[in-house]
């Protein structure tokens, strides 16, 4: 037993001063790459295990996420999807405020713009039932000091004017309405003309002659011949001309977006629309709110008629022919 | 001779082990370096004989304790790869170390002192140790060392020759028991 085990030991011995010395020479020499040879064996070695355990614990980690994990995912589907449907409410929520937002800043920066004009702001709350007739509801009334007639208008153009008032709501007239009118001026020539409801989306410009040019795009402008809008302010644009028998059929583009309207201004006078400063100009111009046509824009315009800087007030006093129809319809 | 040809009629026990004066072991291994190192300088001829190997196989056959024999022959083996231009250390050391456990194994199996028997173990650790240093070389090196050429078997046969007469000369140092 004791022979066995001294012969043993050395030959033990033996193995561990060869591997020393193999240890020593994996140390020193270098091969492929100028790796030394000790790392090899001890890459070589030690990857092996590396990569079954990274197997194993991606399998592990895969069995838990894939089957064990998920144990919880239809009750979180549900609650996600539940969670997704408050969120898209509450996204159109706050997309309806910041178009009011938005909405408000227009009328506030054209307010502002005009602040010598008094005016109201005011929501639109209803239409009418009948399809064929333009009229809106206005959370203002009587108790807001609203009276009939009273313009109504947004940053972008006309709209149309009080026709009934009550006691916290009253009723708007639309342009479009067959029953409407209004006095209007080509921007271009200051031709004058009545602009008409006539039952169809558009309103179209009357009583201009076969003579007149007129041009597709042109605006139109109040003239405040009616006494109800003061004067210069867009009540739209050009679609459409042609000749027609005795005057040319003109249809007109409005260019307050009349079928979507939410938030509008009543005009608390007939006096025309002045910009305070500069800076409320700059203000106007950033909200892109056209509704007030500067008189300097057509040169030609202010030269064929220097006294439209005169107050709309003053100017209604010497009513054309062609106002007396418009008032007489209203 | 009968005794050299049948190991195993003699008894471990009966063998004797030799001992030397003091530093014997250790003179004599660094001479048989020096010498080695001293001899290359002047030709190739030198490398005929391998006089670390024939130290390691001398003190291994006669002090017949493996554990020294590998010892000392791992010792002469670095120290050899120490004074070698271009081998990494050890690459003697394994084959020595290896001959040296064998020498020592033998040496205290069987009675080596004959030159004859002699003759024959040098002859055949020669190219024992020629095998490891090949097999060192290849796997660790990638070096196409070779296992067995003409110019070994020459080299063998002088070293074998020169141990007999190196091995006499060692014996008269040691210790008169």
């Amino acid at each position: 037993m004791l022979d066995s085990t001294l012969r043993q030991r050395p030959l033990a011995l033996l193995a561990a001063l060869v591997l020393a010395q193999v240890l020593l020479l994996a140390f020193q020499i270098k091969r492929d790459h100028d790796v030394r040879l000790i790392r090899y064996w001890t890459a070589a070695a030690v990857m092996p295990f590396e990569r079954s355990g990274t197997w194993g614990f991606s399998k592990t980690g895969g069995v838990w996420s894939e089957y064990i994990g998920l144990r919880g995912t239809r009750a979180e589907n549900l609650r996600l999807r539940t969670e997704l449907d408050q969120l898209r409410i509450r996204n159109r929520e706050l997309e309806g405020q910041a178009g009011e937002a938005e909405r408000l800043r227009l009328l506030l920066n054209f307010h502002e713009a005009h602040q010598e004009t008094p005016m109201l702001a005011a929501q639109v709350i209803g239409a009418s039932a009948d399809p064929a007739s333009h009229t809106l509801f206005l959370n203002r009334g009587d108790r807001d000091h609203v009276r009939r007639n009273q313009p109504v208008i947004t940053p972008d153009g006309i709209v149309g004017k009080i026709v009934e008032v009550f006691p916290a709501t009253s009723q708007v007239l639309l342009i479009n309405d067959k029953d409407s009118g209004a006095g209007a001026l080509l921007a271009d020539t200051r031709t004058h003309g009545v602009v008409k409801g006539s039952g169809d989306p558009d309103p179209r410009l009357d009583y201009v002659v076969n003579d007149e040019p007129v041009h597709q795009g042109e605006m139109i402008l109040t003239s405040g011949e009616d006494r109800i809008f003061p004067k210069d302010l867009l009540i739209g644009t050009v679609s459409m001309a042609s000749q027609g028998n005795p005057f040319q059929t003109i249809h007109v583009r409005p260019a307050a977006r009349l079928d979507r309207l939410e938030d509008v201004l009543i005009l608390l006078t007939l006096q025309e629309l002045k910009k305070t400063n500069e800076s409320a100009d700059a203000a106007s111009a950033e909200s892109g709110a056209p509704g007030i046509v500067q008189k300097e824009a057509p040169a030609s315009a202010a030269a064929a008629k220097p006294a439209s800087a005169k107050p709309a007030a003053a100017s209604s006093a010497n009513q054309t022919p062609a106002a007396a129809p418009t008032n007489s319809q209203n | 001779m009968s005794y050299m040809l049948n190991p195993g009629a003699q008894s471990e026990s009966n063998i004797e082990v030799h001992k030397y004066y003091g530093g014997t072991v250790l003179v004599a291994a660094f001479s048989a370096l020096v010498l080695q190192a001293f001899l290359n300088k002047y030709g190739r001829w030198s490398e005929l004989v391998d006089l670390p190997l024939l130290v390691t196989i001398y003190f291994g056959v006669s002090r017949r304790n493996p554990v020294t024999g590998m010892f000392l022959g791992g010792a002469i083996g670095i120290l050899q790869d120490a004074l070698s231009h271009d081998n990494p250390i050890g690459l003697y050391g394994i084959a020595k170390t290896i001959v040296g456990y064998l020498a020592s194994t033998v040496g205290a199996r069987i009675d080596t002192q004959h030159p004859v028997s002699r003759l024959a173990l040098i002859f055949l650790f020669f190219h024992l140790h020629q095998i490891i240093f090949a097999v060192t070389q290849r796997v660790l090196l990638n070096h196409p060392e070779p296992f067995f050429t003409v110019r070994l078997l020459v080299n063998s046969l002088a070293t074998a020759a020169f141990g007999v007469a190196l091995f006499a000369l060692l014996d008269r140092l040691r210790r008169s028991s």
